[in-house]
């Protein structure tokens, strides 16, 4: 690739993902979201990868990191999930908001969300569901560039990895 | 005035996560000076300031979420993301 694409991708990624973040973080009063945010992100990362290539991108998503990841954020939805369950009767109930007051008050403070518009743990559910999402976006690009070159046109069949 | 942590603190730790995965390979020949990061933060504040706060945030005129990610990945960049040296590529490749 031409070096002022080399350039200029790498700070471009950043901002995209702090763009990302953004969209993530503000999920729940405007547009966008945890999936959203994430695909951003995602794409800040994919950026560099086609850009850099895989082995010289200054992103580096390891398999373990992804792992952990895709893991931590699959983890801390049940655990949301199941915190309503157990405090309330209800799956996934929004217990920093408690619309139907069953919840005593120091729970309702945990989970409440600190911002101006008492969103209680729907910002939580968009931060997991980002860091899933950034995660499974990238695993997919980096299965693609890990096997470019490997297809076999001719034959139709992919190639034996050496 | 009220300064809301849920931006400030997610913001910061998204960052710090992807922040300590960046890592420069010394073969690629890839180098971004400490000039370059200070363009980087610029960028970021003159984006964050146009962006502007999220509905009923009445904390600062900047994006705060935006803000503290850029921070975050340097943070994390700096605490975390080791570049990858020479040395280390040549251990990894011999028998």
């Amino acid at each position: 690739m031409s070096t002022i694409l080399k350039l200029f991708i790498f700070p471009a990624a950043l901002i995209i993902t702090c763009l990302g973040v953004n969209t993530i973080l503000g999920g729940h009063i405007t547009p966008g979201g945890g999936f959203q945010g994430g695909a951003i992100i995602a794409g800040a990362f994919i950026f560099g990868a086609v850009i850099y290539g895989l082995k010289d991108t200054p992103i580096k998503f390891s398999h373990d990191f992804m792992a952990r990841m895709e893991s931590a954020g699959a983890l801390a939805y049940v655990f949301l999930g199941l915190a309503g369950l157990i405090f309330s009767g209800f799956f996934l109930y929004n217990l920093g908001v408690d619309i139907y007051g069953i919840v005593p008050i120091y729970i309702k403070n945990i989970f409440n969300y600190p911002d101006p518009i008492n969103a209680g743990i729907i910002p939580y559910l968009n931060f997991v569901v980002g860091l899933k999402v950034l995660v499974g976006l990238s695993a997919v690009v980096i299965a693609f560039l890990g096997f470019k070159g490997q297809f076999n046109e001719d034959e139709g069949d992919i190639e034996e990895i050496e | 005035m009220i300064y809301y942590a849920g931006p400030l603190v997610l913001g910061f730790l998204l960052g710090f996560i992807i922040g300590s995965r960046i890592k420069f390979n010394a073969e690629s020949g890839l180098k971004f000076t400490i000039g370059s990061y200070l363009v980087i933060i610029i960028a970021a504040l003159v984006a964050a300031y146009l962006i502007g706060p999220y509905p009923y945030y009445k904390d600062a005129p900047l994006a705060s979420g935006f803000l503290a990610t850029i921070i975050g990945i340097f943070v994390g960049k700096i605490l975390l993301g080791k570049d990858i040296k020479e040395a280390d590529i040549k251990d990894k490749n011999s028998p």
